[in-house]
């Protein structure tokens, strides 16, 4: 019996058994966070909920308006609403951020098991690899990716998933290394579990926690990265409303319509400072309980 | 996170170069204004946002940033003044013979190269050696000499340029920078070292080139060989010219505007507008050749069909957004030539906006259903046409405007595929004759462009695979035209066959014009004189001087 309450203490289900910890009174940084990405959310399902104009409707004669009570953020050089832009943009941008960490987070989980619960050439073969991968900058890893498939929203989430994935690799091996040899790991193996049944409950669930909340700070880099792909004019087609591609868009007209690179740029700085910011307080409280 | 802190410097140094600026104004407009009578000296920086040449003989290969700073320093037999008159430049005078198959020309005796070599027949007869020589891989000057079969020497000063057809656009090509006489016994180092340092007659010197930064142009003291419409004998103003490379285009204004440079290329519409009352001045100068136009690929579905082609050329509103997008700078072109040329036609009638009449034609044509999205339908194939965009080609205004016609033409069911991408995927989709719709640009001297861009024999890839009759224009009666206009010498039936073919390619709705192929350059408040050849509209520093 003892030994079954040690074993379930020092488990990271030890996440929720410190609630009280978890929950403790949330930091202004972090109420505002929380809210800026509930906006981005909505905006990214229900866009149409935040602003009535079309992203799309174009009207020449309407060009280059600074921003005013109608077009709050302007018009672009297309006549089009700058504020529904951003708005109807938010979807794109963030599911290619989120999509690409999740595709960097599978890829990660796969070559991470490999590497941590393989035998030893395979972790060697796995880890040379991933170290080779690291030799080479993350944004450029997925450069060379859309050279090989040719530009688009597919390809460039797919490349930014693969650049983040050495990153998450490495940390998900170290941490099945590191718990694999743990006590109560021992202490099921003691109790006669399962090869399979101490993966799932114990090793799993310990060695992963902690990169899901770095893959909350990866959001915010992906979403970056996605935006930096789109401005190099590798990501989302024309006409689609995309921050990346709205700021390369304004870039043009920087010295005589500032609303145009202004406000997208705005908007990548705040979902990526709002989801880091989520990220870092998420990972403190969870190392506050670890300790 | 880059590219805002990027930003952020780049606005700084303008509004500190603007801030610089509005204070020299203040300090010395006057002594700038008295100065009016060419000052020797100084040196002048120009800023190019064209790519890099990779090589300075423009010969090889042929393109316009070749043609911008070898205007510089060689010098063609012909030139062209501002009525479009061919000129005299190093040949004096030419006479073609009765049959047209041969043309004599008399050359200037007292011109000599900059690197001591005496220019006469036999260099000329090297440089056609040359540019009609496979090694030498020269696609503008090779295609402009043509019909050109061999040339005889009849004397020292005197040439004779054999033909294999008569060529009715012969001095045209002769004009232009891509066919202009370098000396052959630079040309004799081979094609590595002449890359680097060309050697012609003109009013500067090649001195040095540091690869991915500048090129350095220094005078040429004993220049006597100016085209006939030049403003002053002798050499140049300028003690040198640092030609230099900034591609993009927000760097190179604010560098224009804080002094650092004196001229710059490529200038974008918003700039030129920013430009205004700044002291700087907009020297705006059409490209010869072609207008832009978006070419209707008539080679596939859907617009082999001419409804189809119609209903788009009626749906494309392209008007209020040039105004908005070029700030007044670019005017809506009717012609598939630019409004330089005298011989262009240009048709308004055929390009009307009438979106009933485009929504009655593709009834017409069978597109009559519509699906979920608002798009026409026809035997289950949705209306969608693919519209390859070349980003080194288009610059971003017209980019939108591409944007704005995807959207105008939405209205009456076409779905426009936009696909912008690099030059050299661009070219590859363009051979595999994966589009409906294009534009690009093609320059060169004189009408005899329509033949390169609509005669069904440009359908046939040349060697590179590259085809300039992009929209696959295949009709007897036009080749027959393009073909006899190109061979006859009377300069009123030219002219009339050149208006007959240019309203059946126009009535066609085989393409639809934009604009002129735009060429601004911005000139800072130093510089005077600075005026672009009427050939192919590269600005010329011969006559150029700095106010210091």
């Amino acid at each position: 019996m003892t030994a079954t309450i040690d074993t379930q203490t020092a488990q990271p289900g030890a996440l929720s058994h410190a609630g009280t910890r978890v929950g403790a009174r949330p930091t202004v940084g972090e109420v505002l966070a929380v809210t800026a990405l509930l906006l981005l959310v909505v905006a990214a399902i229900a866009p149409w909920l935040l602003t009535p104009f079309d992203p799309l409707a174009i009207s020449p004669r309407e060009a280059f308006q600074v921003p005013s009570f109608t077009h709050w953020f302007g018009t672009d050089e297309s006549g089009r609403d700058v504020f529904a832009r951003m708005i109807y943009g938010t979807r794109p941008s963030l599911i290619i951020g989120v999509a690409a960490t999740a595709i960097g987070l599978v890829l990660a989980l796969i070559l991470g098991m490999l590497a941590g619960l393989g035998p030893r050439p395979v972790d060697y073969a796995v880890t040379r690899v991933g170290e080779v991968l690291f030799a080479l900058p993350g944004l450029l890893l997925a450069l060379i990716f859309i050279t090989i498939t040719g530009p688009g929203v597919v390809t460039s989430t797919i490349a930014v998933g693969i650049a983040t994935a050495p990153g998450y690799a490495r940390i998900i091996r170290s941490q099945l290394r590191a718990v694999r040899d743990a006590p109560f790991i021992e202490a099921a193996t003691v109790l006669g579990r399962s090869r399979f049944t101490i993966l799932r409950r114990h090793t799993l669930p310990n060695a992963i926690a902690p990169v899901f909340v770095l893959a909350t700070l990866g959001v915010g880099q992906a979403i970056v990265w996605a935006a930096s792909l789109s401005y190099l004019g590798l990501g989302a087609e024309p006409p689609a409303a995309e921050w990346g591609a709205m700021l390369n868009a304004g870039r043009t007209y920087i010295s005589t319509a500032w609303w145009l690179t202004v406000f997208p740029g705005l908007f990548i700085v705040l979902a990526a400072a709002a989801s880091t910011a989520l990220g870092r307080s998420l990972q403190a409280r969870t190392r506050q309980v670890q300790s | 996170m880059r590219a805002p802190a990027h930003f952020a410097h780049r606005s700084i140094a303008a509004a500190a170069g603007i801030t610089a600026l509005t204070l020299l104004l203040a300090g010395c407009t006057p002594a700038a204004q008295q100065n009016t009578e060419p000052t020797a000296g100084g040196t002048l920086v120009y800023a190019s946002g064209d790519a890099e040449p990779t090589c300075l003989d423009p010969h090889v290969g042929g393109n316009y940033p070749q043609a911008l700073i070898a205007t510089q320093y060689l010098e063609s037999l012909v030139s062209k003044d501002a009525d479009g008159q061919i000129i005299p430049w190093l040949a004096t005078a030419w006479e073609p013979a009765e049959d047209g198959l041969s043309w004599k020309f008399q050359l200037r005796d007292d011109v000599t190269f900059t690197d001591g070599t005496p220019f006469n027949a036999e260099a000329v007869q090297a440089n056609v050696e040359h540019l009609l020589d496979p090694a030498t891989t020269s696609s503008t000057g090779y295609l402009a000499l043509g019909k050109v079969a061999s040339t005889d020497i009849v004397d020292e000063h005197t040439i004779r340029f054999n033909l294999s057809t008569p060529d009715s656009a012969l001095l045209d090509s002769l004009s232009m920078p891509w066919v202009a006489i370098q000396s052959p016994t630079a040309l004799a180092r081979g094609m590595d070292v002449n890359c680097e340092s060309p050697v012609g007659t003109g009013p500067f010197i090649v001195t040095d080139w540091k690869r991915q930064d500048s090129i350095t142009l220094v005078r040429n003291d004993d220049y006597n060989s100016p085209p006939a419409d030049a403003e002053h004998d002798g050499p140049a103003y300028l003690d040198e010219i640092v030609w230099r490379f900034i591609p993009d285009s927000a760097s190179r204004f604010a560098a224009l505007q804080s002094g650092q440079v004196d001229v710059i290329d490529n200038a974008q519409p918003s700039d030129i507008a920013a430009a205004e009352g700044q002291g700087i001045t907009d020297l705006d100068a059409p490209r010869p050749g072609a207008s832009n136009r978006i070419e209707l690929n008539s080679g596939k579905a859907p617009f082999d069909d001419i409804r189809v082609r119609e209903a788009f050329i009626r749906a494309a509103d392209v008007n209020d957004g040039i105004e908005a997008l070029f700030f007044g700078t670019a005017d809506r072109s009717f012609s598939v030539l630019s409004s330089v040329e005298t011989l262009g036609l240009s048709a308004e009638e055929h390009f009307g906006i009438d979106p009933d009449a485009a929504n009655a034609l593709l009834d017409e044509a069978g597109w009559t259903e519509r699906d979920g999205d608002g798009y026409r339908v026809k035997n289950g194939q949705r209306l969608s046409v693919d519209f390859p965009v070349s980003t080194n080609q288009s610059i971003p205004a017209e980019q939108s405007l591409f944007e704005q016609i995807q959207a105008a033409v939405k209205q009456v069911g076409f779905e426009v595929r936009l696909k912008p991408m690099d030059l050299s995927s661009w070219y590859s989709t363009l051979i595999g004759n994966d589009y409906n719709l294009v534009s690009a640009p093609y320059t060169k001297v004189g009408p005899d462009v329509l033949r390169i861009l609509y005669h069904s024999d440009s359908i046939t890839p040349a060697p590179s695979g590259y085809f300039a009759n992009l929209a696959q224009l295949n009709d007897p009666e036009v080749d027959a035209l393009l073909t006899e206009a190109s061979q006859v010498t009377d300069a009123d039936e030219r002219a009339a066959l050149y208006a007959e073919v240019q309203e059946l390619i126009l009535s066609g709705f085989y393409a639809l014009p934009l604009y002129d192929q735009q060429n601004h350059f911005l000139v800072g408040g130093n510089v005077s004189g600075l005026r672009a050849m009427p050939t192919v509209s590269t600005p010329t520093f011969y006559d150029a001087w700095l106010a210091r």
